[in-house]
């Protein structure tokens, strides 16, 4: 199931509701709320499930058993044990496919090649279960003592399928308690209307301009209508995943739980690092903290930590090579500022940005085009297409036109242009808070509109 | 007091919407899509261990939403606010495969495999363009794709050869008349795919130009704006092209009563929901030999069931208005006309031939009406026992196109339908066709 569709806003999600508010009782809350994430996840996939708990009640013992054992070698081995173990269950169930492949070039393989489906959120709770355990083992949190809590912590519907990657430290006190009021209701619902409008209204409509740019013929495009379609996917991209984040940490607010920051206008960045700043922040604080620093960070061999870090990021995105490809792009962009730091800190700011946004919307064409055949014959009409401008091209502008200036205004820093104190911001904001609920019933109108208007299914021959 | 009211209205809409899901009364139909609205599905093990039924339940819940084909008009004008729409204009739309439910809680009524539905849709699929308000469909086939059906055409005419002419009559598709210079390649593509229909015929089967007779008059309007058939005026070209093969003498159309209807949004616009198509509607005149005839239409399986039908259905208007012609799609018809020559007629078709089949009742005196995606009749036996002397595919380019669709038309000499002489009983149409669009009022006309 996903949050932008009717059955979860119209069914799911007042029924899981209704099911938690029906008694002030933490331990019922819980259950209730791990039900319907078990619900929410078998929703789409049934045979997955079990792979979940498991991992879920197999870091749960294995943290227990860290803790058990501090200061003993055994906390050790339990650690890197359930580290293994996740890690391996990620490999075989991501990457088996690939990784058969791969070598089936270099020498026959005895086996056939693993055919299963990608488990949903495998790899959000992977980095999830690892993270909590490392965390206990450092010391840093408290070993969970009820399982139901801990498989609830996992499951939680709100950031099961796309993150954010929450760390158990940071939810712990509202897993064994959660208080909720009108502001923290009302905050959620104004967050989960925003998510839900920057899916539907924005990231689905360049959706339909990606399909039609990159999908369609993308071998028959000029460099104009070769950059606008990466554009489009590039917004695509930015507000589908912020949506969703938005959407995951109203949905948490609703259900008393605060998750941290996801994104923070990225499209507004100056340099590929300060965009990795901002963009996708938990997966970025996750390899800081559990893979960058411990291979030593910035005290030794830096370089060669930060390659490692995004050649990881790049893989952890999709079994396919194009994701390694985008992950060594960017640790060289990464290696390049590094080197020219000073350099960059006198260039002016607009220059910065323009340079940070070109790198960036081109990296899009890496990570859209799985087949490098594709990806090759794309990237020549980036340069230099001898192909026409196509027919439509005009009219796509002239019927977007209206639409891509409320996509500036949403990729605008408005809260860093403007702090807080200033008189802009304070209007701002009174006026915000009179209209919210207005602003809210529109938002979410305005998306079951688009969302309904996405079930017309018209057939030229009838069908009854 | 702003966080308060912010919460309880969006609490409102989140609550009161389902409470209207199982208030409002269920539709089993949606006209506009031409389809079933989804049923609730059957829950087991199987179904929901694939994911299917969970599918099944979203499209069910998707389907049923209050006040739904409202809120889809309401999008569609909301979706015109994204920019500027100019008067003139060209564009591509890119449409999908429509889908389709993985659980069938019912089987087809006529229990025939509607696989070729599938098909059909899939070729209408892609890339359309929009010039001015008109859809045309791209793409067209090739030369290599259309020695298919030809190969199976004269298959038919090996096999009645001495018994029965065999004709080709294949439509071009409107992309061929785009009236505007940069897209003569769709004209050249529909010329050199249906021309090698016939330098491909073998076995005396005889090649109807019609591209050749409808290029002559590639100014005027031949095909809809807003729908993925041709005009009256673009079949009576074929007609006339058919003429020239038969050896007949086609009638003037000057010399058919001329009737219009307007204000018709077909098929493309319900495809495209483009407002500059829904801004556009179409207008049909067409024309009506003055011939009189009765017609009746038979099921799937057999003669045995049949009611009345007509040739002109006048009534059929709005979105229903192609199916002026020969009543819409059935299985089989026949239709019988004061023309006493003793000549009979087989048309092999799909909903392209029906306005083509209206102007052969001056030239036979019973006509045999085929639908090769409906039909189990064997037609080799008909042919044989009814002395058929022409047999005439006639139908558009995507359905010569493609190898599912000429396989059906190659059954149609195999399949074992049991002959059963009409019985001399007309029965009264049956209330559970009426639902279908494509059935109209089936009284006997007379047109004259």
């Amino acid at each position: 199931m996903v949050f932008s569709s009717l059955t979860f806003i119209y069914l799911f999600l007042p029924l899981s509701l209704i099911f938690h508010y029906v008694t002030s009782n933490n331990l019922f809350r819980n259950l209730t709320l791990t039900i319907f994430s078990l619900v929410f996840y078998a929703w789409a996939e049934p045979m997955w499930i079990f792979l979940m708990i498991f991992t879920a009640m197999f870091d749960y013992s294995m943290a227990l058993l860290v803790e058990r054992w501090r200061g003993y070698i055994g906390s050790k081995i339990a650690v890197t044990f359930s580290v293994i173990v996740n890690i391996a269950l990620l490999i075989s169930y991501k990457y088996g496919g690939f990784i058969h492949d791969n070598l089936s070039y270099l020498f026959p393989l005895p086996f056939d090649r693993p055919t299963n489906s990608l488990p949903v959120g495998i790899s959000f709770y992977t980095f999830m279960v690892i993270s909590y355990i490392v965390d206990v083992y450092k010391g840093e949190l408290k070993a969970q003592k009820n399982p139901l809590n801990f498989l609830m912590f996992i499951s939680l519907f709100q950031h099961l399928v796309a993150g954010p990657i929450v760390r158990y430290k940071h939810i712990a006190d509202q897993v064994d308690s959660r208080t909720v009021n009108w502001q923290t209701l009302s905050e959620g619902v104004s967050r989960f209307c925003l998510g839900l409008f920057k899916k539907v209204v924005i990231a689905n409509v360049a959706g339909v301009l990606v399909k039609k740019y990159l999908d369609v013929g993308f071998n028959d495009l000029s460099s104009y209508e070769a950059w606008f379609g990466i554009t489009m996917f590039s917004i695509q991209l930015y507000f589908d995943f912020s949506g969703y984040s938005d959407m995951a940490i109203g949905l948490a607010k609703l259900f008393g739980f605060h998750f941290d920051e996801n994104f923070r206008h990225p499209y507004a960045a100056i340099s590929v690092g300060d965009f990795y700043r901002r963009w996708h922040i938990s997966l970025g604080k996750f390899f800081r903290d559990y893979v960058y620093i411990p291979l030593g960070g910035n005290r030794s061999n830096q370089l060669r930590n930060i390659m490692i870090v995004w050649l990881l990021t790049g893989i952890w995105h999709g079994a396919s090579w194009n994701f390694a490809l985008w992950g060594f792009y960017f640790g060289c962009l990464m290696i390049i500022e590094k080197t020219f730091e000073k350099v960059l800190a006198k260039t002016p700011r607009i220059l910065r940005h323009t340079y940070t946004l070109i790198l960036i919307v081109f990296s899009r064409a890496i990570f859209y085009f799985t087949n490098f055949e594709m990806l090759k014959l794309f990237v020549a009409n980036l340069f230099s297409s001898d192909n026409p401008i196509g027919v439509g091209f005009a009219t796509d502008l002239m019927e977007h036109v209206f639409w891509f200036v409320l996509v500036i205004l949403f990729c605008i820093p408005w809260d860093e242009i403007y702090t807080k104190e200033t008189k802009v911001a304070l209007g701002a904001e009174r006026f915000y808070e009179k209209a919210k609920p207005i602003l809210n019933v529109a938002m979410l109108f305005l998306a079951t509109l688009l969302l309904v208007n996405s079930t017309y299914n018209p057939f030229l021959y009838t069908r009854f | 007091m702003t966080n308060k009211l912010n919460t309880i209205l969006f609490f409102s809409l989140l609550f009161g919407i389902p409470l209207l899901y199982f208030v409002m009364p269920k539709q089993k139909i949606s006209i506009g899509e031409k389809r079933k609205l989804a049923v609730v599905p059957e829950l087991n093990y199987e179904s929901y261990i694939k994911g299917a039924w969970a599918d099944s339940m979203d499209s069910y819940v998707d389907d049923h939403f209050p006040f739904r084909t409202s809120m889809i008009d309401m999008a569609v004008e909301f979706q015109s606010w994204k920019g500027i729409h100019l008067k003139e204009q060209e564009k591509v739309f890119v449409s999908q495969k429509p889908k389709v439910n993985k659980i069938k809680n019912e089987k087809d009524s006529t229990g025939s495999e509607i696989n070729f539905l599938d098909e059909f849709e899939q070729a209408y699929s892609g890339s359309m363009l929009i010039i001015n308000g008109s859809v045309y469909p791209m793409g067209g086939g090739s030369p290599a794709m259309s020695r298919h059906f030809s190969k199976m055409v004269s298959e038919y005419a090996e096999q009645l050869k001495g018994e029965c002419r065999v004709f080709s009559a294949v439509a071009p598709l409107s992309s061929a008349f785009i009236p505007v210079e940069k897209y003569k390649q769709y004209n050249a593509q529909n010329k050199k795919t249906l021309k090698a229909i016939g330098s491909s015929l073998s076995n005396g089967a005889i090649f109807c130009d019609v591209f050749e007779e409808m290029n002559k008059h590639a100014c005027e309007k031949m095909y809809f704006s807003t729908d993925h058939h041709w005009k009256p005026i673009g079949a009576y070209y074929a007609y006339v092209a058919f003429c020239n093969a038969a050896g007949f003498e086609a009638i003037p159309i000057n010399k058919m009563e001329k009737r219009t209807k307007y204000n018709f949004l077909g098929s493309l616009y319900q495809h495209t929901l483009d407002p500059s198509v829904k801004n556009n509607p179409d207008t049909m005149e067409y024309y009506i030999p003055k011939v009189t005839t009765t017609a009746v239409r038979y099921t799937a399986y057999g003669y045995d069931k049949q009611s009345k039908s007509q040739v002109f259905a006048h009534g059929s208007s709005g979105g229903n208005t192609y199916s002026t012609f020969i009543s819409g799609d059935a299985p089989m018809m026949r239709i019988n006309t004061n023309v006493k020559n003793g000549k009979k007629a087989i048309v092999i078709k799909n909903s392209y031939g029906n306005a083509f089949i209206v102007y052969l009742i001056s030239h036979y005196e019973e006509i045999w009406v085929v639908d090769f995606r409906y039909s189990k009749q064997n037609i080799i036996e008909t042919i044989r026992k009814n002395k058929i002397n022409d047999m005439i595919f006639a139908l558009g380019m995507y359905g010569a196109m493609s190898k599912g669709t000429i396989n059906m038309m190659r059954n149609l000499g195999k399949q074992s339908g049991i002959y059963v002489p009409p019985k001399p009983v007309i029965t009264e149409p049956q209330d559970s066709i009426t639902t279908d669009p494509a059935v109209l009022p089936t009284d006997t006309t007379t047109t004259n």
